[in-house]
Formats: C-alpha cells, sequence, structure tokens
C-alpha cells in the first residue's frame, strides 16, 4: 500500500495517531500535499458511505472531522506555501436568527471545504439582514441555512422574501437543512434544496453548481 | 378513577378508563411561555404573567427556567383532564410558591430561598415570572440573565429561550485524568436542604391531590459529559479518548448515583415517576452505535435503574429525543420503564412498529402529537386526525401516556392545541378502537 493509502485507510479507521504519522511522514517525503488533501478528502468520502449505510454513526463522523482538522492543521502551512487548492464554487452558510446550533452547520460547512468548496461562514444566530449582506458582498454560489427549531425554521422563509425583495434571489441557489425542515417545507418556502444530512448537502450543492 | 391510579394503570401495561393525559409534568412535555400565553386567551382565562418551570435538584435551577416552559396552573390542569405533575410545582396545587435554589450571591454559592418577579419580554409582548435571584439586563441585540453580577445565559432578542452558560464546556481542555480529577464535582450533587423542602412538597402532592406525580431530571450520563466537554468533543472522545472518556464517566456516575440514592430515599414513597434525561439520538440516526452503547454506557444506566427499582416502586423514565430505535431494546434491557418523548418523525421511530416490536415492556409516553411538521402548520381537522390515528396505535393493552412529542413551540396555533386534548380526552377512552361511537 503506498503512502497516500494508509493516510486513507487510517482516517476511515478512526485512528487519529496513525493518520498524523502518515500525514507527517508524505510530507517528509515530499508527497504533493494536493495528493495528501484528496486522500484525507477520499476519506471522508469513504466515511460518508459508512454513515449512509449505517456502519457508521454521528460520533463516528465527528471524530473523522477532528482527525481530518488535525491533519490539515499540519498540512496548513504547506498549502499557503503552494497554493494548490482549486476551489468548485463559495457557499455563504449559517445558522438562522434566534437560533444558535451549529453542529450540523459545521459539518456541512467542513464537507464543503473538503468537496473544493470556499465556504463562508456566518455563524449561529444570523439575521435576514446578515445573510442580504453576505450574499452582496461575497457573491456565493449558494446560500446554506440550518435550524434546529421549528419556531426559528420560518427564518429561513424571510430571508429569501428579503433576497427577493433586494432582487438577489435569481443570483444565489438557496439550500436548506436542520432537524425541523423537510423536503416539502422547502419548497413551501421557495428554497431551491433539502439536504435531509451532511453528505445529502454537499452532493445537492455539487449538483446545483451545474445547473 | 382517579389520575394517580389511571397512571398507574397505564404503568402495569393495563387499560384504564381511558389514557392518561400529561402537559407540563416535565420541561420536556410542556408548552412555551408565548404560546401558553395565547392558549389561555383561547380558554378564556385572564391575561396574566406567565411562569416558567423552575426544577430545583442538583443544579443551580435555572436550567429549567431558561427553557421558557410554561407550568401549568390548575386551571388549565382541569380544563385539559390532566392527570400528572411534578413535585417541583410552584403554582397550585403546591405546598409552597417559594423555593429553594443553590444561586450565586454575594461572591459565593449557596442555598436561597427564592419567589418571582415579573420581567417584560418586548419583542413578545410577554410578561414572565422570573425567579427573584436573577436579574435580566439588556444588552445588544441579546437579553442576559445574571446571576450574582454574573452572566449565566443569554437569549438573542428574537429567540424564544435563554442559552444556559452551562454550555460553556468547562473541561473542555481538560487534557488528562488528573484535569478531570480537579474539577468540582461535589457541586453537582444535591444538597440536603433541598431535598428536604423536595420531600415535603412530594409528600403535600401525594396526600392531597390525587395527581399522579413525577420527578424529573436525575441526571444525565451521556448530556451531561456533553455539557462539560462539548457536544461534539465529547462524541470524539468516545471514540477517539477512551480513558479520559471513562475517567469522565466514573466521576459523572459518582454524583448521578449520589443524587440517585439522595432522591429514591426522600421521594421514592410519593412520586410513581422518576426520570433521566439523556439525548442519544439525531433525526436520523442514533448518535452512536450500539456498540459504543453497549461499552460505555449499559451498565451504568443499569446501576442507576437498579436502585431506582430495588429500593422504590417508582417506574424509570428516560427522555431521549430523536431516532433511537437500535438503542432501545438495550435500554429495556438495562430496566427501563419508560421512555419519552417517541419522536415520530425521526427515522425508524414508525409508531406501528415501535408499538408491535416493545410495546409490552415499554410504556411510550409522549408521541402523541407531531410538534414539529404538523401541530404548527395543520389545520384542526388534520390534527385531530393525526391525534386519533397514534391514539389507537400506541393505546390498545395500555403503556401509553398521552404527551406531544416534546415541547410546544412557539407560532403554534392555540385552536390546534386544544384539538389535540379534546381528541386525547375523549378518543382515548377505553375501548380505543371503538372510536366511531366517540363524538368531540
Amino acid at each position: 500500500m503506498s503512502l497516500l493509502e494508509f493516510i486513507r485507510n487510517s482516517l476511515v479507521n478512526l485512528d487519529l495517531s496513525s493518520t498524523l504519522k502518515y500525514v507527517g511522514e508524505a510530507l517528509k517525503h515530499n508527497v504533493s500535499i494536493i495528493d495528501v488533501i484528496n486522500s484525507l478528502a477520499d476519506g471522508m468520502k469513504l466515511i460518508g458511505k459508512k454513515y449512509e449505510e449505517n456502519e457508521y454513526f454521528i460520533a463516528d463522523l465527528i471524530a473523522a472531522v477532528e482527525i481530518f482538522n488535525e491533519s490539515m492543521n499540519i498540512l496548513k502551512p504547506k498549502i499557503l506555501e503552494k497554493k494548490e487548492t482549486k476551489l468548485i464554487g463559495k457557499v455563504v452558510i449559517g445558522t438562522v436568527e434566534g437560533d444558535i446550533h451549529d453542529v450540523g452547520k459545521n459539518l456541512v460547512k467542513i464537507l464543503l471545504e473538503v468537496n473544493g468548496f470556499e465556504v463562508v461562514d456566518l455563524g449561529v444566530d444570523v439575521s435576514v439582514e446578515r445573510f442580504v449582506e453576505a450574499v452582496k458582498r461575497y457573491k456565493p454560489d449558494i446560500v446554506g441555512m440550518s435550524a434546529l427549531l421549528t419556531s426559528t425554521m420560518m427564518n429561513m422563509r424571510n430571508t429569501i422574501e428579503m433576497l427577493e425583495r433586494e432582487g438577489l434571489r435569481d443570483n444565489v441557489k438557496i439550500v436548506i437543512g436542520g432537524a425541523p425542515a423537510t423536503q416539502q417545507f422547502a419548497e413551501s418556502i421557495g428554497a431551491d434544496a433539502y439536504g435531509e444530512n451532511a453528505f445529502k448537502a454537499v452532493e445537492i450543492c455539487k449538483n446545483l453548481l451545474k445547473k | 378513577m382517579k389520575s394517580r391510579e389511571r397512571l398507574l394503570t397505564a404503568l402495569r401495561h393495563e387499560e384504564a378508563d381511558r389514557i392518561p393525559i400529561d402537559l407540563g409534568s416535565t420541561d420536556v412535555t410542556g408548552m412555551n411561555c408565548l404560546v401558553y400565553k395565547g392558549f389561555r386567551k383561547l380558554l378564556n382565562l385572564p391575561d396574566k404573567p406567565i411562569r416558567p418551570m423552575v426544577t430545583s435538584g442538583s443544579d443551580p435551577s435555572l436550567f429549567t427556567f431558561y427553557n421558557m416552559v410554561a407550568e401549568v396552573e390548575r386551571e388549565v390542569l382541569d380544563i385539559l383532564h390532566i392527570d400528572v405533575i411534578s413535585i417541583n410545582r410552584t403554582l397550585e396545587p403546591t405546598l409552597s410558591a417559594k423555593k429553594l435554589s443553590k444561586a450565586f450571591i454575594n461572591g459565593g454559592w449557596r442555598i436561597v430561598e427564592f419567589g418571582f418577579k415579573q420581567w417584560y419580554w418586548r419583542e413578545w409582548d410577554l410578561t414572565i415570572e422570573i425567579p427573584d435571584y436573577i436579574d435580566v439586563i439588556e444588552g445588544e441585540g441579546r437579553y442576559i440573565a445574571s446571576l450574582g453580577g454574573r452572566e449565566h445565559a443569554i437569549a438573542p432578542k428574537k429567540s424564544f429561550y435563554f442559552n444556559s452558560r452551562r454550555f460553556s464546556t468547562p473541561l473542555k481542555n481538560a487534557k488528562d485524568v488528573n484535569d478531570i480529577k480537579d474539577f468540582n464535582w461535589d457541586f453537582y450533587k444535591i444538597s440536603d436542604i433541598v431535598l428536604e423542602d423536595l420531600k415535603r412538597r412530594a409528600e403535600y402532592l401525594y396526600k392531597s391531590t390525587d395527581y399522579g406525580l413525577i420527578y424529573f431530571r436525575i441526571g444525565s450520563i451521556h448530556a451531561w459529559p456533553q455539557d462539560l466537554r462539548g457536544w461534539s468533543q465529547w462524541l470524539a472522545d468516545l471514540r477517539l479518548r477512551r480513558a479520559l472518556a471513562e475517567a469522565v464517566l466514573d466521576h459523572v456516575m459518582d454524583v448521578v448515583m449520589y443524587n440517585t440514592r439522595k432522591i429514591v430515599d426522600a421521594l421514592g414513597h410519593y412520586v410513581q415517576v422518576l426520570g433521566l434525561a439523556d439525548d442519544l439520538g439525531t433525526e436520523e440516526i442514533p448518535q452512536i452505535s450500539v456498540q459504543v452503547f453497549r461499552d460505555i454506557y449499559k451498565h451504568r444506566y443499569e446501576e442507576i435503574f437498579t436502585y431506582i427499582k430495588k429500593y422504590s416502586k417508582a417506574y424509570t423514565f428516560l427522555h431521549s429525543d430523536g431516532a433511537i430505535y437500535p438503542l432501545i431494546r438495550e435500554l429495556i434491557n438495562t430496566g427501563l420503564d419508560i421512555l419519552n418523548p417517541i419522536q415520530i418523525s425521526a427515522r425508524g421511530m414508525e409508531a406501528e412498529r415501535l408499538k408491535k416490536e416493545f410495546g409490552e415492556e415499554l410504556t411510550f409516553w409522549g408521541g402523541g402529537v407531531d410538534t414539529q411538521h404538523i401541530l404548527p402548520f395543520r389545520k384542526e381537522e388534520e390534527i385531530v386526525e393525526h391525534v386519533k390515528k397514534l391514539i389507537k396505535i400506541f393505546a390498545p393493552g395500555g403503556g401509553y401516556v398521552f404527551a406531544p412529542v416534546h415541547n410546544i413551540q412557539p407560532n403554534t396555533p392555540p385552536e390546534n392545541i386544544a384539538a389535540v386534548f379534546k381528541t386525547a380526552y375523549y378518543y382515548g377512552k377505553y375501548p380505543i378502537l371503538d372510536m366511531e361511537s366517540k363524538v368531540l
């Protein structure tokens, strides 16, 4: 097995120390940074598959994200040197006003980044106005909104309406997610798509870019 | 049949005269204060300040207050035919509107007796009664609940809840077993004075009312470490740092068992239900695998439930949101009697399946109406049909206590709530399957 396969497999096996060890070795042996990142990204995709097949659970997913982040911390200084990363699209993401829950939103964010998106994270309790400001300022391809609470989910509708009033709606695709959200709700408020979990959300974003 | 007997009959998995009904016996089976205000108006009750629940226990009591779940008054209990109440109540029926709590005052933690004062939430035109030992201060874009001059919780102004500093994750940076050991675990042990007060309250309600009685929030063994370490980090701990996780859990169990012993000894004679709260699910899958559950939690739940059953007649109750189907069999095997809230919309939590597979061993407490997707949004007629269908599934043979799936949220039309409880009362009469002869 190559070093890159070791990196991918130890991530998939959720083995923190081995993954970091192999990433370190790869750097020492001047393996291309982009190849290392791609192996980690492949690992995350395999983990996503295991999650979809109910073999892995949220705890496993979160452990994987931690290993991925630690690996990226080792790689980051080198990435800046080489500027090798190619971005495929830009997403503005946030948890809507009145809601401070961000576990799901953060998972979507990291998986989008793994898949080559640039992500502008507005954080939690993001007002309608801040979403609109961010669309003007960052000109994203996609806006992602999250909510945990049935009561705050309505702010997704308000944000879409405000984007319409400002004439910005057609410039972006809108994806929503979070515990109370459903496909039906997404359609009813005029969102472009609903992501029922973090992996689906990434697939949806990729497909939306093709449209 | 009296309410307490009705509850006990259901918990014995027998059919009473009708299904017992809960609203507000816990802070996870209630109604948000803002909705409660609107609901009272629908019932033609005079406008007045709404009091959120404040549950005394091992905490500084404020966690449940921050959730802004209304205490249900006697009038509303009567109108809705509610059968079960918390011994923590401060509204009638209760021994006293004054309560005891651990509070940070004059630079230190001490036990205080507290009453309530009014605070106006301008954005919602809602006057709330808050414990008089805290202050709510207006900040930039948010309200701050201050305890002894220290920020204790915040609420974005257009939120419906406060978010407690409980989530400040004090053990986030713990690196090894020593960091864990040095934490002030004793702080979370219930004090004898608070316990004595709870016992008097429970005894009063037991002797002077016919309600079923519950004490909820004995402790948590999954959600609490998640608060201490951070929601995500704890899950990663379970996978990546097992030794550290075990060390945390040994301390957690020490506290939870201390509190369990004290509470069972003080209240076990009076309450019919003793409840724990742990969220093990998400919308589509449990947070942890069955294997992690078996390795980490199973023997610990067993220790708690075994003590409760050995030293009291109380039934064991666990609140866990979400899709937890793969864990239910495991939980039953640890000695769990009652599961709440039965989040029927979560993946794998279909009512028919749960009743069929676990109905003979487990009491379902909840699952009566989907508060996330249906109750706030559908027409009254649809709500009635939805509730009827669920009662038909859950109620036969007993082992069912009616309650909505978790708390009723803001923006829910009061008429819909009335429809829910009317349906539960009229269509919850046994025999259940004889629906056609019943009228609302």
